[in-house]
Order: C-alpha cells, then structure tokens, then sequence
C-alpha cells in the first residue's frame, strides 16, 4: 500500500476506517430532476412521454396575479382548469365569462366568484435533458434523466444545457471575467473554485446557458439572484441561466471526482438543473471509478485537497481544546504548487465518494 | 472481577449528527463505559462497533464475555425536521392562537391566510410544495362566516394532493364537507385553547407533527418522537432529582425546551425556529437576518463574508469545521438558537419578559441580546442537549448558556453530553426510566458549572463575592459588566456570598444573597452584565466585547 510507504512505519490502513467517514454519492445513474409548477403554471407533458433537450415541458406565467369574475350560475371549470386570453370559460357570447390574459382557475367561491391566476405573458420552460416524463401533477414534473446526474450543494436560476467548456487550469483555480469571451455563447463553463458576480454578469451578456464551480460567495449569489429577479421583471425574457454549486459557500475547489467526469465530458452537451442541485452528463460518459481510501478534505486548514488516509489516530486533541476522531492522511501534490505531505485531519473533515 | 450480565446502548439519531453511548451493569448498578457521536450519513453499527471496541480494550471485564454487542439492547430515538403546515385562520385573533400552537408544537409553519391578507397564489403554491404534510383551517365561533371563502381556496389546492392532511380546528369543522374525508382530522379550535399554554390543541398538533408521513412513491419514513421522549426523560429526571428542570435541546432542524418538576412537565415546545440554522420563515426573518443573528454573536476576527460563508457551510454540513473558529462559530449560532429559543418561551409565559421588554425599549447605544425569563419560572438546573455543545470546553458552553438564557439568580449547569436522555424517554414503562436514571445521572450530566446573573450592579459601585468551600475561603470583588469565574471543581459544594452596596436583583432584591453551589468542570461563573444582556450595536465594539468576555474561557483550552 504506498500510502503506506509515506509515512515511513509501514502501518496499513485499518480495514474499518473508510466506514468512518462520510461517503458522499457524487453521481447518480437516471436521476430524477423536478420542476416545480406555480400556481398559474401549466405542464405542457404527461406521463410517460419522452422529451429531449429543449422540448417544452411547461408553461410559467410571468408575475402572475389574481383575477375574479362572476360566474352567476353558469357550470364554471374546475380547480387546475388552463385557459387562454379571452377564451370563454362560462356562459355565451357577450356575457361570458373570460380573462384577459392567460392562466390557471386557482377556485370558485361560495358567491360564485372565479379567481384565477392570470399574467400577460407566458413562457415556455424547456427540458434540460432527455429523458421520460416520470409523474405530472402535485405542483410540478420529474423527469427520470437518461444520463449521470452529478450531485452538487445548491444552484440557481432555471434549468438550461448547452456544450461543457472548461475554462480555468484546474479545480482550485478562480476564473477571472477576462476568461469569458463569445466563444462561451451557448456554453456551460466549467469556472473553478469560484467565480464572483461581475464574471457571472458578463458570461449572461454573451449568451454563456450556465456555469459550475465548486463554491460561491454567499453575497454574490445575493446579488445574482436579485440580478436574475431584475431581469425577470423586464418585458422579455433572457436565455435560461444555470449556476451550479458543487461544493458549498466560500472557495472550494471543484471535488476532485467531479473535475475528472467534468474534463471528460467537455464538450458535449450538459444539462444543469436547480431541484436536486445538478449536472446531467450524456449517458454514455465514463465517470471515474470509486477509488477506496482516497478521501477529499471538506474544512479546515486543507480545505480541497485530496488523498488517502494512511493511519487511524483515534481521539485527539484539536485547537479550540475540542477532542475529535482523526487520522493520518497524505495528500496528493497539485499542479497549483501544493506538495506531497501527510496531515492530521478530522474524520469530520473527510469525505469520500460512495 | 465477574462478567457483568448485560449491556446495553443508547442511539440518539439527529438530523445532522447520529450519538451512541453503551452502557454496563458494574457493581450492581448501571454506568456508563462510553459515548460517541458521527455525521449522520455514516452508519449507526460502525459508531455501535466503536464503542464496544473502545469499553473492551479499556477494561473488557466491564462487558458481557458470550455476547456479541450486535445483540445488545438498543434504545433508540430519532428526530426529524419540523413538518411543514399551511395556517388559514378566518380572523387575525384565531391565527394568533393555531399559530403558537402549531409552532411551539414542533411544525414549520411555511405559509399564513387569513381573508384579510389572502395570496391566494402564495397560499396555492404553498399548499402545492411537494414536502407539504398538513393544512391547518381554524375559526372561532365569533368568525365563522369568513370560512367558506378560505375553505374554497384551500379545497381547490388540496383536491390536487391526496398526501397532504386537512386540520379542521374548532368552528372549521363545518367546512369537512369540503374535503376527501380520509384526509380530515378535526381538532380543537382557537377557543378551546386554555390560556396556560398547555390544551387540547397543542397535544393533539405535537402527536401530529411525530408521526410518520408517507410521501407517494418513497419510502414511510420513521416515526420521529425524539423531541417527546426528551421531554418525558427529563421529566422523569426531575423525580429522580427532585429538582426542577430546565431542559434545552437546540439541534441542526429544530430547539426544544422542556420545564418539569418533581410533580411532572410544567411546559414543553418544540419550535423551528430555535434551529441551530433555521430556515427563513414567511413574514420572519430572511436568511441574511438569520445569519446576521449569529455574526452578532461571533467573536471571530475575519473577513466578514468569509465568517457568513462559513456560517452558511453549517446548514449545509453541520459537522464540518468544527475546530478552532468553526467551534467559535458554532457556539454563536447555538447562541442565536438560544435567544430565539428563549424569545418563544417568553412571549408564551405568563407575567414574564416584562423587564426584558422595558429595557428593549430604552433609548440608548446598546441593545438587548435577549430576552428575560420572569423569576417565577426559575429551575434549579440547566440541563442542556444537542451536538452543538460538545465542540466547546465545558467553561465556554457554559457562558454560551447564561449569554442567551437570562435569568437572575442562581443556577447549576449541566450537559447531556452523551446525548442519552432522549433514547431513555423511549422507555415506555415510568418506573424503570425512573431506575435507569436514578443510576446513570451522574455519569450523563456532566457539570459545567454554577451560575449566579446578579443584575442591578450600578456601574462605579462594587460588590465582594466570598465563596468558602470545604473550610476554605476565596473573596473577590465584583464589578459590574463582567463575568468572574470562581474555582469550584465538580463535585465540590460551595457556600457563596455576595454583599452589595445597593440591592442586586438575584430572583430577589437583596443587599446580601448566600446560594449553596455544586463545582462544575467550569468552575462557578458570577455575571453582573446585566439582565437582559446590553451588546454595544456597533458590530467591532460587539465583537471586542464578546471576545473579552469568552478569550479567558478559551485561552486555557487553547494554551
């Protein structure tokens, strides 16, 4: 075992140690990615049916707000009930009952009054992904994805895909806004350990469809979602946008399982959706294989660095005064400069891919 | 030495954290041989493993020699995050009641409708989220004619879900025609409530929130009473003890607080918002008011967007980071938790908060960090739970407690650190929750300390502090707006004497004041800053001071 050999005692792993840690399911075969439906919204799918990268899969009223009209003793459509600018839900001729933009019947009151959730315009959400329409209703739809959902911590904006480009050095590197140029039109940018707001707004400029890394500043994200809240409430809608997280807030570099299925897919098309936080990789992608032993640190001093545990230190004593499970763990060298060494860390602190 | 008969574990499975300690019968009474705590992603029979490798290579006579510990009795407890509910109340005053009731019952209100502020798009999106579990609809008997307007709303949003459980409280009861009738369960209503805070309406919606929900598709989940069987071990504990109980719980999804004396629980919550991080509520605090909740209370010196982000990482993984400044941060958010914690109980307790809410209101510079339990309602002990007391020193858990639970007077200080009282309460059976822990209390309260809040201390005015402890004598002076902590190693008791040139408000009002005290790992801290706590508003003041108060604490763990 070489990590063995690193620390120079010959002491092997214990058997038992991996268990120890927390084991993380960086990838999923066919997962499920939901989206939600408001109130007024309208699934444009069903069950069963089989949708690819930008067929539509639902209608999203843009800033909906609550209309009522009289419906006297007309038979009036049900809860749920869709209908279209002007369509005539009751009645005849002049005195039937219609809205004057699009919506949804949200219900009928005892004074028969109908409120319904009606906007001026409505917009055509499109899949992210192939896959198959897996359950319709209850306030949104799944669609079982046919590829690998790579798993991440959170994300935000409305689903997108578009070709994987990776455009820092390495998984720790942080890309600056002059890396983003018209190439990235229509592109999912692979950004590194963060990526600020100033970059994000440039890449949404150009037409860049989303981008991952492996950790965000908890006030850029602030401010891009009021960004994406602005230009929501303009009359015409931007492209969908997509960041995905990977990793958490602050610097954090891209988990070294992740980077490696990242640079393997670049440049083939990606789908990145917000509910479960993901990025969907073509079913035909290798990801890389469950390595035992090889373990990534998730805080503390070596936040991002990679290695294998070597030796089991059971309890000891950690600054602050707390006692916490630790173990001994070489770390592997980066090309950003980081050496070889064997480190104490907490077991808490350790994560492995499951 | 014999093989002892039997040992068993306990398991307490948190959200975010899973602890178990194992327990052996030696000299004819329990004790316990060890404890320990994991994330919960790693499975329970490694943590079990660990425990019984660590008892048996420290003393393996202490264990049963023809058993395996995979055949050792468990008792286990587990809970969950609060159950999200939709509140629709026919007038502003019955909302005012369902909602305590729901909230300090342990569910996660995620939205409100009354008809004078319906959304009835908010209200049909909220009652369309998929992790939904119950739509509460109250009216009083002085507002029921507003029902049938919020029926109609609530009805044409729950037609569309068929897992989703319809509350009919009181005069709501009328509109059950309204919906499939597997989904209804009429409770008492807004006017059955009894002003103790107790009633029919609170138990039922705590019963509720603890049973199993099965989502279509998944998997049931497990019945998650832990938060109830805390409440009942402490209960019982405070028999054992014939001691009145304060029992705090703050963990990674919710807080629960349970009084109870020797005549049984005076008063139990669960609340969501006492979480460790809760999650923003509707018309409550946003995530930025949350997390600005706990810098208010850090002591660290970094860049302010690196301390938010760090505090962020704890909803997301609680468990990492957790030394040096992570065990900082985390006690302020535990911190925050309290506060919050305390400021439900408060509002809910009769004649109490009354001092807290003058002096919030004084003009002035600084502000109050919380809220101010009425005398009335003053335990004997502190028994605090949760993972996040175990990444600090015993001195400084303690300070984080007398920091946000504010009560004159004196109090001794304990913590569950082996998170066993809540699998305890599993025990059905009273007497023998009774036995157990008549045995084990000393060895699962470990003894942070005494505390005496002194109030009333007038700046420029001293007071002197005399302790006398086995025939020896200490004497200190007291100054105002400071924490003094006095050795008093566990289990020594000591006879404490405070003389004041003015009255110094201890519970009481009195020139002179003498408590009997019990040591702690902490030793015996006297803090005259002050009740309710005044932090200087400006946020570097705030932090200077908050690090002068804790730096001693944390300097002798950390030299």
């Amino acid at each position: 075992m070489a990590a063995a050999a690193v620390d120079g005692r010959g002491r092997l792993m214990p058997t038992d140690l991996p268990a120890r840690v927390v084991a993380r399911q960086f990838a999923e075969l066919e997962p499920r990615a939901w989206f939600r439906l408001g109130a007024g919204d309208a699934p444009l799918v069903e069950v069963g049916d089989r949708v690819d990268p930008d067929s539509p899969i639902l209608n999203r009223l843009r800033h909906p707000s609550v209309a009522e009209a009289g419906v006297r003793d007309a038979a009036a459509p049900e809860p749920g009930a869709r209908f279209e600018a002007g369509e005539a839900l009751a009645g005849r001729g002049r005195g039937a009952l219609h809205f004057d933009g699009p919506g949804r019947v949200l219900y009928r009151t005892p004074g028969n009054r109908l409120r319904a959730a009606v906007a001026r315009h409505r917009e055509v959400i499109l899949s992210p992904v192939a896959g198959v329409v897996e359950a319709v209703g209850r306030g949104g739809v799944e669609i079982r994805c046919e590829g690998i959902g790579l798993r991440a911590a959170f994300a935000v904006g409305d689903p997108s895909h578009g070709s994987l480009v990776i455009v820092v050095d390495g998984p720790d590197a942080e890309m600056p806004p002059t890396r983003v140029d018209v190439r990235g039109a229509g592109a999912v940018l692979v950004a590194g350990a963060r990526v600020d707001v100033e970059t994000i707004t440039r890449a949404r400029a150009i037409g860049v469809r989303g981008m991952i890394v492996g950790g965000m500043i908890g006030k850029d994200l602030r401010d891009m979602a009021a960004s994406l809240a602005r230009q929501e409430a303009a009359l015409h809608a931007s492209p969908p946008f997509t960041l995905v997280v990977l990793d958490g807030y602050g610097k954090r570099a891209i988990p070294e399982a992740h980077w490696e299925c990242l640079v393997a897919a670049a440049g083939s098309d990606v789908g990145l959706c917000a509910d479960p936080p993901m990025v969907i990789l073509d079913a035909g992608q290798t990801i890389s294989s469950r390595r035992p032993g090889r373990v990534r640190v998730t805080g503390g001093e070596w936040l991002g660095r990679s290695g294998s545990m070597v030796e089991h230190l059971g309890l000891r004593r950690r600054p602050g005064g707390l006692f916490m499970d630790c173990a001994y763990v070489a770390l592997a060298g980066a090309p950003g400069g980081a050496q070889a060494q064997v480190v104490e860390v907490a077991l808490a602190d350790l994560e492995q891919d499951a | 030495m014999t093989q002892p008969e039997a040992a068993f574990f306990t398991v307490d499975h948190g959200t975010a954290t899973t602890a178990a300690a194992l327990f052996g019968r030696l000299g004819g009474r329990w004790r316990l041989l060890a404890a320990g705590a994991v994330p919960a992603g790693i499975g329970t029979e490694v943590l079990l493993a660990d425990l019984a490798d660590r008892a048996r290579s420290a003393e393996a006579s202490l264990l049963p020699d023809d058993a395996s510990w995979e055949n050792w009795t468990r008792l286990e407890s587990t809970t969950a995050p609060p159950p999200p509910i939709v509140l629709a109340a026919t007038s502003e005053r019955s909302l005012a009641v369902l909602e305590p009731a729901f909230a300090d019952a342990g569910w996660r209100i995620s939205a409100h409708a009354t008809p004078d502020r319906l959304d009835a798009i908010a209200v049909t999106e909220a009652l369309l989220a998929p992790d939904l579990r119950a739509v509460a609809l109250g009216a009083g008997s002085a507002d029921r004619g507003a029902l049938s307007d919020l029926a109609a709303v609530v009805a044409a949003a729950v037609a569309r879900r068929n897992d989703v459980r319809v509350l009919l409280c009181g005069e709501a009861a009328v509109a059950a025609t309204w919906f499939p009738p597997a989904q209804v369960t009429q409770l008492p209503g807004p006017d059955d409530r009894s002003s103790s805070g107790g009633g029919a309406l609170l138990e039922i919606a705590e019963r509720l929130a603890g049973e199993p929900w099965s989502r279509a598709g998944a998997q049931p989940e497990r019945s998650a009473r832990g938060r109830a069987e805390y409440r009942r071990a402490v209960a019982s504990l405070a028999v054992v003890l014939d001691l009145r109980l304060d029992g705090i719980d703050i963990g990674a999804a919710a807080g629960a607080r349970v009084l109870a004396g020797p005549a049984g629980v005076e008063r139990f919550m669960v609340r969501a918002e006492a979480a460790l991080l809760p999650a923003p509520a509707p018309d409550g605090r946003d995530e930025e008011q949350l997390i600005d909740e706990v810098v208010s209370w850090s002591p660290v010196r970094d860049d302010g967007q690196t301390v938010r982000d760090r505090v962020r990482n704890l909803r997301l993984a609680p468990w990492r980071d957790a030394a040096g400044d992570g065990a900082r941060l985390r006690l302020a958010a535990a911190r925050a938790a309290l506060v919050r914690l305390e400021t439900a109980w408060s509002a809910g307790s009769p004649g109490a908060g009354t001092r807290g809410a003058g002096a919030a209101g004084s003009p002035g510079t600084e502000r109050p960090a919380g809220p101010v339990l009425g005398a009335s309602a003053s335990p004997d002990m502190l028994v605090a739970s949760g993972g996040v007391f175990a990444v600090g020193p015993p001195p400084v858990v303690a300070l984080a407690l007398i920091d946000a639970v504010r009560r004159p007077g004196a109090v001794a200080l304990v913590l569950d650190h082996a998170r066993a009282l809540a699998p305890l309460g599993s025990l059905e059976d009273e007497a023998d929750r009774r036995r157990l822990l008549a045995d084990l209390a000393d060895d699962l309260l470990l003894p942070l300390g005494g505390a005496i809040l002194a109030g009333g201390l007038r700046p420029g005015r001293k007071a002197h502090l005399r302790v006398e402890s086995e025939g020896a004598s200490s004497e200190t002076i007291l100054t105002p707006g400071t924490v003094q902590v006095v050795d008093l190693p566990p289990g020594l008791l000591g006879s404490v004497e405070i003389f004041a040139p003015d009255d110094l408000w201890v519970g009481v009002r009195a020139k002179r004041v003498r408590f009997e005290m019990a040591g702690g790992l902490g030793g015996l801290l006297v803090d005259t800053r002050g009740i309710p706590l005044r932090l200087p508003q400006h946020p570097e003041r705030r932090r200077e001071a908050l690090d002068a108060w804790q730096r001693p604490l944390w300097t002798a763990v950390d030299a």
